[in-house]
């Protein structure tokens, strides 16, 4: 470890979201006030206030300019920040596949909520899931220190010039945005040390006067395809990347997370449980009092989503009896739920296992203790030749 | 010779002398005032410049998709949405890594006036140095003449058509440039193409007065296809809608209007409607109602005018 003892203190994952893009140095960042997400905009505007945050904030009014002005900014050379949720989020659709195809490393931080259509102020993977086709980077975090952390990364995966996309942090709304922890924020100088082998990559391409260069040409036929197929492959090297990231930060900093996915006690595990964000914390704790009963269970934690993890995942899973997946959003169209959708297409890698689907924590229901102890429970059934049920929404069950 | 040229204050003449950046055969259809329009802009705003643009009729040729001609200017292609946005996306950064540029927005009416109005209105009111040039063919030109909120009562559109009981266009347009005005621009002004000393001033002063704060132009651009104009025609229509006070020109400087081609004797709204044939089915009624909108809107302006010249008399003997 080269960075310097930090003395903990007490955030919430929205201020400690602010203190990591402060401590980033954006130079144009622009964000517009949305439940759960409001703290990191008033905690960044009181940065600038106090002039520790040299950067233009741009106060917009929509979060479809919010994303507009970073991605033309990030086209001029600025390294930028955004942060929004939900509503949000999908107002900024356009924008969202927009800055994608062109490329701009954008460094968005979505504080997971329920879209809308059922108007729910609350939290879920809901928005992330809707936007994982715009061709963004998108990481989901569980606690707030890897909120920190992760943003500080998010930097070195966007703008490294072999990757060049927007990256997408995405932590639960209300579980972090609003949870105070203790953290530590990292040094100043430390941050510029990590940031800096970004400086020593040659410059990307940038729109400025008096050169004739534009961005957004018309893409026929061709064009469009070699875009899109740079773009693909530009995404296909984000897996290894962030798992080199997460390591040069862990030797840096003293704090990894396993990169694209982190196993937890995988190795000997006959049955695997998958989750993400804050449920991943939940899950720990019960798969360590499990295997006190002596059930050998694993747990998966899915970071990266998209790119989706393919490789790391199917090692972890190889072998394995049985796998439950928790998701904390719908696939409308598919019975089972988005992660778990895609974890079944690794099929041809891991084996015709059973791989059960749970609907848990939509619209701020707890995925709590019992919860995940009872997805154990029949993922250890299944994975004795048993019969099983296919997907479980866990709320609904319970309510019968 | 050279020296004398530059002795001579906005010469029109003066600014053909400078490169031009774009090349022929551009894909803009014959007669079109928008291609003497976008060529025009650049030999005024200098080599700084930097465009920001969107799917409209600019397009095809700011963003290239007729590979066989070209222009040499820098230019961001947004979502519709995104214009003012991604204007103040470049400029902020511009200002911030102290890179001289002018960052000049280019898109059609239904952008500014429909699409983009939001962002339009949110960059005008945080003072964006950015200078945002609506190019006002009333409608939809691009997709093939539909209607937008530029679009005039009565005019026959795509999506307004005339048959049994369509009438053309229902509502008024949206006046623009009054909405405009409301946000009190650091400066700005109309402009068309039949008054080309008149805009090329404008474009200079918007030049200068962008780097203390936003800048709004509206050019008065025809659409030959739309409209139904005969292709040789089309400047003679921009200077008929300055004649019949259809389309004013004038200027504000934080938001005080003032007349900069007065028409002494304007001539009545049927020698502007009878040079095209999207308001050929309009009724005798239809256009005395089409007169009195423009007597009503020149007499806003007139007042507006008025009163920001009481205003600065009290301010100067005060």
């Amino acid at each position: 470890m080269k960075a310097k003892t930090v003395k903990p203190r007490v955030m919430t994952g929205n201020g400690a979201a602010a203190y990591a893009a402060m401590l980033c140095r954006p130079e144009v960042v622009a964000s517009y006030p949305i439940t759960p997400q409001t703290e990191v905009v008033e905690q960044l505007s009181a940065f600038k206030a106090d002039g520790v945050l040299d950067a233009e904030m741009v106060e917009v009014e929509g979060e479809n300019s919010a994303m507009n002005i970073v991605c033309a900014a990030s086209i001029a050379g600025a390294r930028v920040f955004t942060a929004t949720s939900s509503y949000g989020l999908v107002y900024m659709y356009d924008t969202l596949l927009q800055t994608a195809g062109f490329r701009a490393p954008v460094v968005m931080v979505n504080v997971n909520r329920e879209t809308p259509g059922i108007q729910a102020v609350s939290a879920g993977q809901q928005d992330m899931i809707s936007t994982r086709d715009s061709g963004w980077i998108q990481i989901i975090v569980e606690n707030d220190q890897e909120i920190i952390d992760q943003i500080i990364m998010a930097y070195r995966i966007a703008e490294d010039f072999n990757i060049q996309l927007p990256i997408m942090v995405n932590y639960d709304g209300y579980y972090l945005s609003y949870l105070a922890e203790a953290v530590q924020i990292p040094d100043q100088t430390d941050v510029d040390a990590f940031l800096a082998p970004l400086k020593k990559q040659p410059q990307r391409p940038r729109l400025v006067p008096g050169e004739a260069r534009g961005c957004g040409t018309h893409g026929m036929e061709m064009g469009y395809v070699e875009a899109r197929y740079k773009h693909c492959m530009a995404l296909d090297r984000v897996k290894n990347h962030v798992d080199k990231i997460d390591k040069e930060f862990g030797e840096y900093f003293g704090r990894s997370y396993g990169g694209q996915i982190e196993e937890y006690k995988c190795a000997d595990a006959d049955i695997v449980i998958v989750a993400s964000g804050s449920a991943a914390g939940t899950a720990r704790t019960v798969i360590d009092s499990k295997r006190a009963e002596g059930l050998k269970v694993g747990l998966v934690k899915l970071r990266l989503f998209r790119p989706f993890p393919e490789e790391r995942l199917a090692q972890a899973l190889k072998g394995k009896k049985a796998i439950g997946v928790i998701d904390r959003s719908v696939s409308f169209g598919w019975k089972t739920g988005p992660m778990c959708t895609e974890i079944k297409s690794l099929c041809s890698k891991i084996g015709p296992v059973p791989i059960l689907s749970y609907i848990d924590g939509l619209a701020n229901l707890d995925i709590n203790i019992p919860h995940i102890g009872r997805v154990i429970d029949e993922v250890a059934v299944a994975a004795k030749g048993k019969p099983y049920q296919e997907v479980t929404w866990i709320p609904m069950e319970e309510e019968r | 010779m050279v020296e004398k040229a530059t002795k001579k204050k906005n010469r029109v003449f003066d600014y053909f002398c400078t490169e031009e950046k774009f090349s022929g055969g551009v894909a803009w259809c014959a007669g079109c005032p928008l291609e003497l329009t976008a060529r025009f802009i650049p030999k005024v705003l200098g080599d700084k410049m930097v465009f920001v643009g969107t799917p409209s009729c600019s397009a095809p040729v700011l963003h290239g998709q007729n590979l066989g001609s070209w222009h040499k200017l820098p230019y961001l292609a947004c979502v519709m949405t995104g214009v003012g946005s991604s204007a103040t996306g470049l400029t902020r950064y511009y200002q911030k890594a102290g890179i001289d540029a002018t960052v000049v927005c280019f898109n059609g009416d239904g952008c500014s006036s429909d699409i983009g109005f939001q962002v339009l209105s949110g960059a005008a009111e945080r003072n964006e140095k950015i200078i945002y040039i609506t190019y006002d063919n009333e409608g939809y030109m691009n997709t093939g003449n539909q209607r937008s909120s530029s679009t005039q009562k009565g005019a026959l559109t795509t999506t307004t058509p005339v048959g049994k009981i369509g009438k053309g266009k229902p509502t008024i347009s949206k006046n623009l440039t009054m909405l405009m005005l409301m946000h009190r621009p650091r400066y700005m002004a109309t402009a068309t193409l039949s008054h080309l000393e008149d805009f090329a001033k404008k474009l200079q002063k918007a030049k200068e007065m962008v780097k203390e704060g936003f800048v709004y132009l509206h050019v008065f651009s025809p659409c030959p296809v739309g409209w139904r104009i005969d292709s040789n025609l089309s400047i003679e229509v921009c200077r008929t809608a300055v004649r019949t006070n259809y389309f004013p020109l004038w200027e504000a400087y934080d938001g005080k209007p003032r007349i900069t081609v007065e028409v002494a004797a304007p001539k009545p709204i049927t020698d502007f409607t009878k040079l095209m044939r999207k308001f050929s089915h309009l009724k005798e009624n239809d256009i005395a109602a089409f007169q009195a909108e423009v007597d009503r809107r020149f007499a806003l302006l007139k007042t507006l005018c008025d009163a920001a010249k009481a205003e600065e008399k009290t301010t100067v003997q005060s």
